[in-house]
């Protein structure tokens, strides 16, 4: 069975930023919505589908990801705020709804501390960063590539038919390990942003936690480093989803829509 | 050409004490527990593999080579300058070459001191070479694979500087700062210790050997590659203005010798079987953290992974390696083939592969030493003389 397209429905542009050439991909009409990616693209961005039936959905690849060039300069996360600065020039958006997931959920945090002043409001989704008292229980850099799929859900069939028949599909590992590398260069030496903490206060706009209940990767709990630091924050939880808990549960998907209408 | 040849004996210094059920362990290294070491077994180890490399010196080997592993039963060796500083009293002639500390895992003044060191210690007998590190060094020290290579090249650059500038100097870099780099001792061998880089052949680590005109060690490629590398390697040299010289090109060959071949794969075959099953058994996520490899390389290295890594086959290996098992004739034969063809008069024998004992490491040694290294010096001086007039 061929594998489905996983940026069905979106129409993709390029633009250069900063000598990087950027992949964005767009559809739906209505008030700018911004959504970030995690550390993997391969399971594309259907989930969002619904979204584009009330906003302009934009989905831009990071540096490094999909369609996008890589950036070796680009070496810590605050590089890739940086970079959106001037994506955001180029598209002329000002104000928006932010929506980031995993590493992209990072990055929301971390551009909504510096530039809260431009987000209508923030969805934070199983955000990644943060240093809890525990050792993280997965560390997606020491599994080996056949075992992070199962690692990311609850429920293996969600994500079966983005991948390759046979797991050590070459072409699959490559685009992998590009990513791999790509996070690498940003989180291998500090997988943490110890100083985030600090600046959590800021995000002073409405703002929606998200997380899947049975999530191997950042168990839910991990939640609560990001809520004793956000001040009021809204915090849902999806049961019968792991990490990827947009790509699982419809419900989570339509959370989100309400909590930005 | 010089009429020189050169033999240099390379050791590893495998831990070989492995427990019953080491197979259920898909790697050796990073991972596989250390409870597996037994300090009193290692201390013995060490006694023998040291005595080893000595009697290589007295037999007339021209230089002892050690390097560098970490988190790994492969190698008791994660300080090889421990090593080869112990080496030197109980050296005379042999070049003592440290293979070597990857100089991105090392603050590269700290490098540039020890060996320096080294080289004093040792009266200019010290040889270096300067390896990236396998991906498995990545997960046991904390440097980031996927700038790996920007550092290496830093810190090479630093320590070549701090070699051959009167200090103090300064560098400001990517990586490191220096505002004193005023390392003392400097080294005896002026400019620097010969240097080589040892790889596996990326294009990045054969340009920095041919701008600087070091020599190069390629590693764990078949031979069909390695004879590429040094044709590459030769050119790009020659664009930089450097004439490659033969003894730059070491060609590392596992061999062994015994009175017939029969004997020789009898008494040899298991322990290159242990080399290559056991000790050198990881997982590819181990040899490839994030970043170390382009996407291109790691598609390459997949295939090459199985030769190296999988199912044991002296057929397949003697065939894609090289490999000189056999009588001295044999090796003889064989080593002159392949100096011919590769353009090396340098060669590195492994002699002391995986769990072999230490009376056989010893007859290799010897036979070598007797029957091979005589025999091919005189050649190669007969035709130097024929050369001459």
């Amino acid at each position: 069975m061929a594998r489905p397209d996983p940026l069905a429905g979106f129409e993709q542009e390029f633009h250069t930023i900063n000598g990087v050439k950027t992949a964005v991909l767009t559809a739906g009409r209505g008030e700018p919505l911004v959504f970030w990616h995690g550390a993997g693209v391969w399971h594309g961005f259907n989930f969002a589908r619904p979204w584009t039936e009330k906003f302009r959905v934009i989905i831009p690849f990071h540096p490094g990801f999909g369609a996008s060039d890589d950036a070796l300069p680009m070496s810590d996360m605050h590089d890739y705020v940086m970079h959106y600065l001037d994506l955001f020039d180029v598209l002329g958006l000002d104000k928006f709804h932010l929506v980031g997931f995993s590493l992209g959920g990072l990055l929301a945090a971390k551009f909504a501390v510096e530039h809260g002043h431009r987000l209508h409001r923030l969805v934070l989704v199983g955000p990644a960063g943060l240093r809890g008292k525990e050792q993280p229980k997965g560390d997606l850099f020491t599994l080996p590539p056949e075992e992070i799929p199962s690692m990311l859900v609850s429920n293996f069939d969600v994500i079966k038919p983005y991948l390759p028949e046979n797991p050590k599909d070459l072409d699959f590992l490559g685009d992998r390990y590009r990513e791999g590398g790509t996070v690498g260069r940003l989180l291998w030496e500090h997988p943490y942003d110890t100083k985030l903490p600090r600046y959590l206060h800021r995000l002073t706009m409405p703002t929606l936690l998200v997380w899947g209940e049975e999530d191997k990767l950042l168990p839910v709990q991990t939640a609560e480093l990001w809520r004793q630091h956000i001040p009021k924050v809204q915090f849902q939880t999806f049961k019968g989803a792991g990490h990827l808990v947009l790509d699982e549960k419809r419900e989570a998907v339509d959370a989100v829509q309400r909590f930005l209408s | 050409m010089s009429g020189d040849v050169r033999f240099d004996f390379i050791h590893f210094m495998h831990y070989t004490h492995l427990p019953e059920d080491h197979k259920k362990y898909a790697s050796l290294w990073v991972d596989f527990p250390n409870k597996h070491f037994d300090p009193e077994r290692g201390r013995a180890l060490y006694e023998r593999y040291l005595s080893e490399l000595v009697l290589a010196d007295k037999l007339g080997f021209d230089g002892v080579i050690v390097n560098e592993h970490h988190n790994t039963a492969y190698s008791l060796m994660p300080a090889p300058n421990l090593i080869a500083a112990s080496l030197i009293p109980q050296t005379r002639n042999a070049k003592i070459c440290v293979w070597g500390t990857p100089p991105n895992l090392e603050y590269p003044n700290r490098l540039a001191e020890e060996y320096a060191m080294l080289d004093v210690l040792s009266g200019g007998r010290l040889e270096v070479a300067f390896p990236l590190g396998t991906g498995m060094e990545y997960w046991s020290n904390p440097i980031n694979p996927a700038t790996a290579r920007q550092r290496f090249q830093e810190s090479l650059a630093i320590i070549l500087q701090a070699w051959t500038q009167d200090g103090p100097t300064k560098y400001y870099g990517d990586f490191y700062t220096y505002r004193y780099l005023n390392p003392w001792p400097r080294p005896v061998q002026k400019p620097h210790p010969p240097c080589y880089i040892v790889g596996t052949g990326s294009p990045e680590t054969i340009d920095i050997a041919a701008r600087l005109g070091f020599g190069y060690a390629s590693v764990f490629v078949t031979k069909q590659r390695a004879r590429e590398l040094n044709e590459k390697l030769r050119r790009t040299a020659a664009e930089y203005g450097h004439q490659m010289r033969p003894e730059q090109f070491p060609l590392q060959v596992i061999t062994y010798v015994a009175e017939t071949e029969e004997k020789a794969r009898e008494e040899a075959v298991d322990h290159i079987r242990y080399f290559f099953e056991d000790a050198l058994r990881t997982t590819p996520t181990f040899l490839a953290p994030p970043g170390y490899l382009s996407v291109e390389q790691l598609k390459a290295r997949a295939a090459l992974a199985d030769k190296l890594h999988g199912k044991f086959s002296f057929d397949n290996v003697n065939e894609s390696f090289f490999v000189a098992v056999g009588t001295a004739d044999q090796v003889v034969e064989r080593l002159e083939e392949w100096g011919e063809t590769m353009g090396t008069n340098h060669f590195v024998f492994f002699g002391a592969p995986g769990n072999m004992p230490n009376w056989k490491v010893v007859k290799n040694m010897n036979f070598l030493a007797h029957d091979v290294m005589p025999r091919m010096r005189a050649r190669a001086a007969s035709q130097h003389r024929v050369a001459a007039e």
